[in-house]
């Protein structure tokens, strides 16, 4: 493992880094241009001298010691005069100046990010160091789950603009007036109020027609996904706020269920992806699983819409989990080891020739998989709903004909059945969600027990 | 053709060709994962994860050609 974050010591890392490259670049070009080569090494000396003034200066300001005016003074004439009389000597070129003032500017900003991916110089080798915080980690990661969440809930709302899909046609859509009649009647009725609207009527969409004109409520109901998108989420949060309000050992009914579900949730994603790792990513494969869920069961309740039936808000989760799995990949593979594993880890001449096939190849696959994650849950949820819609449609059709006996209990009945899917439905897409987002998690963390190659060629060949 | 009577044609037509699809797939997953579960009981947990994973994949094709219905269906006119 590495040694704690190298806090103080990057700096001077970074300058000696940039020193070698710079003088190895000077040595390349001294033989053809040896005055660029010369301004090369005088503005890396410049930058240099930069940085170690400006420590000593910090040093001084911060420990409240006298001189500092002397060091400044200093400075301003080396540093500033400096560059001052190599622009004035004119010989040496702009280009090559700038190039070594920036070099450390630029080693300094590249390690920083090496930093960022959580490994010291060796990350960009490292392979298979687990990462394994238990405590603290869970902590940040719950919190990172809910700012993930929360950025869902922003990203989601752009693109609401096209969201009365063209599914005007159909049984419904010749059904108009208002129908005082049994329950599944008045839902259809409403329907009708939004000229076009292929889905039962919310409870926005019933106030926006109640109040024409309110622009608080013209918004809301412009931007329904969202709305609904943070009343689950809210409704979330207050369930397990309810039920870990005065946590106890021996837990009441609502703690018991609430226990019971992140447990099995998180044996099942532990059975995939393995003891160590599920500490670590729990949060948020559970905070997905249980987030889409309450989407996903929020439509069931009448007057109520489930915002994963729009591709807005299902491809906005979809890329955060992209972006999570492609950032612990970089992260736990090191860039080097993260690259060969996009290459397909080349080992042999046949791998090595078959690199220009399998990079775009493998490039492909991972961009395919938010757009696969998004589409199903998009697909299966708004499916589902259209599905309940022409059925409702149809009992307003059969009640318009005046058949109401003979219509309304077989399609409350076909209904219900179709609710109860419904349910099945969510439960299911949600755990596919949180289970496929752990696979592409699983395909990029290291694992020990039996060969990092081999395990992952079976999962590519399997995915 | 007329562009909009090929999409009407083509489009119920297209979900039922890669329902055809999933289905067997999903049978198939169905079948062995049932002949396992009745030949080790004890592996039951881990078959139905694996399982409903593999649910999903084999489901996802045919909800492709759903997601295209809905982009295309406001043309058919």
């Amino acid at each position: 493992m590495q040694t704690p974050r190298p806090g103080r010591s990057i700096l001077d890392r970074a300058l000696l880094t940039s020193w070698i490259v710079a003088i190895v670049i000077a040595a390349v070009l001294a033989p053809s241009h040896p005055y660029d080569a010369l301004s090369l090494l005088a503005g890396q000396l410049i930058a240099f001298l930069h940085f170690m003034f400006l420590r000593k200066i910090v040093k001084i300001f911060t420990e409240k010691r006298k001189g500092a005016g002397r060091f400044i003074l200093t400075k301003l004439v080396l540093v500033y005069g400096g560059l001052m009389a190599l622009i004035g000597w004119g010989k040496a070129g702009y280009a090559p100046l700038c190039a070594g003032f920036a070099l450390p500017f630029l080693t300094l900003f590249l390690k920083s990010m090496m930093l960022a991916f959580g490994a010291g110089p060796a990350s960009l080798t490292r392979r298979g160091t687990p990462v394994h915080r238990a405590g603290a980690g869970a902590g940040a990661g719950g919190a990172a789950a809910l700012a993930l969440i929360l950025l869902a809930l922003a990203a989601a709302s752009p693109a609401r603009a096209e969201e009365p899909l063209p599914t005007a046609n159909g049984a419904h859509g010749t059904v108009t007036g208002q129908a005082s009649h049994p329950q599944p009647v008045t839902h259809a009725a409403e329907a009708q109020h939004e000229e076009g609207a292929a889905e039962l009527p919310n409870w926005l969409v019933i106030l926006h027609d109640w109040n024409p004109g309110n622009p608080v409520i013209d918004w809301l109901d412009k931007n329904q996904i969202i709305v609904f998108a943070w009343i689950a989420g809210l409704l979330f949060l207050f369930i397990s706020w309810l039920a870990m309000r005065n946590a106890k050992m021996v837990p009441g009914v609502l703690q018991n269920a609430v226990e019971w579900m992140v447990e099995s949730m998180e044996s099942i994603a532990g059975g995939l992806l393995g003891e160590k790792h599920i500490q670590r990513h729990f949060p948020i494969i559970g905070a997905l699983f249980f987030y889409i869920l309450t989407i996903n069961m929020l439509g069931i309740i009448p007057g109520m819409k489930s915002a994963t039936s729009s591709l807005d808000l299902t491809l906005a989760l979809a890329l955060i989990t992209f972006l999570y799995v492609q950032f612990w990949g970089i992260r736990n593979l090191g860039i080097i080891g993260y690259l060969d594993h996009l290459a397909g880890s080349p080992r042999d001449a046949i791998g090595w020739a078959m690199l220009p096939v399998m990079l775009p190849v493998h490039v492909l696959g991972e961009l395919a998989k938010p757009v696969s994650l998004s589409c199903r849950l998009f697909g299966n949820i708004f499916g589902e709903d259209t599905l309940i819609v022409v059925f409702v449609g149809a009992t307003a059709v059969l009640i318009k004909a005046s058949l109401v006996a003979l219509a309304v209990p077989p399609m409350a009945g076909i209904t219900a059945l179709f609710m109860m899917l419904q349910t099945l439905t969510s439960i299911v897409q949600a755990l596919i969600f949180s289970l496929l987002a752990t696979v592409y998690l699983y395909m990029m963390l290291p694992h020990e027990e039996h060969g990092h190659e081999e395990s992952n060629a079976e999962a590519h060949a399997t995915l | 053709m007329l562009f909009p009577a090929a999409l009407g044609l083509g489009l119920p037509l297209g979900i039922g060709l890669a329902a055809i699809g999933s289905g067997i797939g999903i049978g198939f997953l169905g079948k062995g994962a049932m002949e396992a579960m009745g030949r080790q009981p004890e592996i039951l947990p881990k078959l139905q994860v694996a399982m409903i994973i593999g649910f999903g994949f084999a489901e996802a094709l045919t909800i492709y050609a759903f997601v295209t219905m809905f982009f295309l269906q406001g043309r058919i006119g």
